[in-house]
């Protein structure tokens, strides 16, 4: 996986549960800043915060209708994430492959 | 949701997989370095590289021991709060081992959710599946 730098970092960008909150709200369809802050129940202000840290890790996309800025979950982005849990599932195979050879070692 | 699961069979009776499994020398043979006990709510670490976003340090707790079939612990490690479960079944030729990596969400719904819509499948390379079909049929 290529280098990031913290604030481009997927996982600390999901590591907060608002803004996990926010992005499952974002995932069923476009939101508004205001929106969030009313389903999620905390202040616009936090909202903004929040976005400003998932845009930054390239998580949202953001389009303008006149003085409206809806926001909406990246999907290419998230790949890092997803390629993670990939490297989970080579890491598992690889370590059953280490626990037969350490079984063929044992009955030795 | 999609949980990792990756078995395998081997040659060796149960108790003899189980105890590869249970005992902290020899997890650490095929796994990693560890203070693992085998006791329902036993906590221990896991140690290995650090990585970015991640000490390190896997945390985790036991909480489901069934002697030699189930082994289940929390998986604590970067931002992700996950499960492990080992299935020992026995079979004619030996144990089939299932091994099961569960809950990527973590406290959302998040993870599963972003990977079934946005196409998990489709982001492992050619080369990741083919490694997994191998393992499949080559073990």
């Amino acid at each position: 996986m290529s280098r990031v730098s913290p604030e481009q970092d997927p996982f600390r960008a999901i590591a907060d549960a608002n803004r996990r909150r926010m992005l499952d709200h974002m995932l069923a369809q476009e939101r508004t800043v205001g929106e969030l802050a009313g389903l999620l129940g905390i202040a616009q202000p936090s909202v903004s915060q929040h976005m400003a840290v998932l845009r930054l890790a390239g998580l949202v996309d953001e389009r303008q209708e006149g003085r409206r800025t809806f926001y909406s979950v990246r999907a290419a982005d998230l790949r890092g994430v997803a390629e993670w849990i990939a490297k989970y599932e080579v890491f598992w195979a690889e370590r059953l492959d280490a626990l037969a050879a350490h079984l063929a070692r044992q009955r030795q | 949701m999609r949980d990792i699961v990756v078995a395998r069979e081997v040659a060796f009776p149960r108790e003899m997989v189980w105890a590869a499994l249970t005992d902290s020398r020899q997890l650490a043979a095929w796994l990693m370095p560890n203070d693992f006990r085998p006791e329902v709510g036993h906590r221990f670490t896991f140690t290995t590289k650090p990585a970015p976003g991640f000490d390190g340090v896997v945390r985790c707790q036991v909480f489901d021991l069934r002697a030699p079939e189930r082994l289940a612990f929390s998986w604590q490690g970067g931002a992700l709060d996950t499960v492990v479960s080992f299935d020992l079944a026995q079979t004619a030729g030996g144990t089939r081992i299932t091994l099961r990596h569960a809950g990527f969400a973590g406290a959302s719904n998040l993870l599963p959710r972003v990977i079934l819509g946005f196409g998990w499948a489709s982001l492992l390379s050619r080369k990741l599946v083919a490694h997994l079909d191998g393992c499949r049929h080559g073990a």
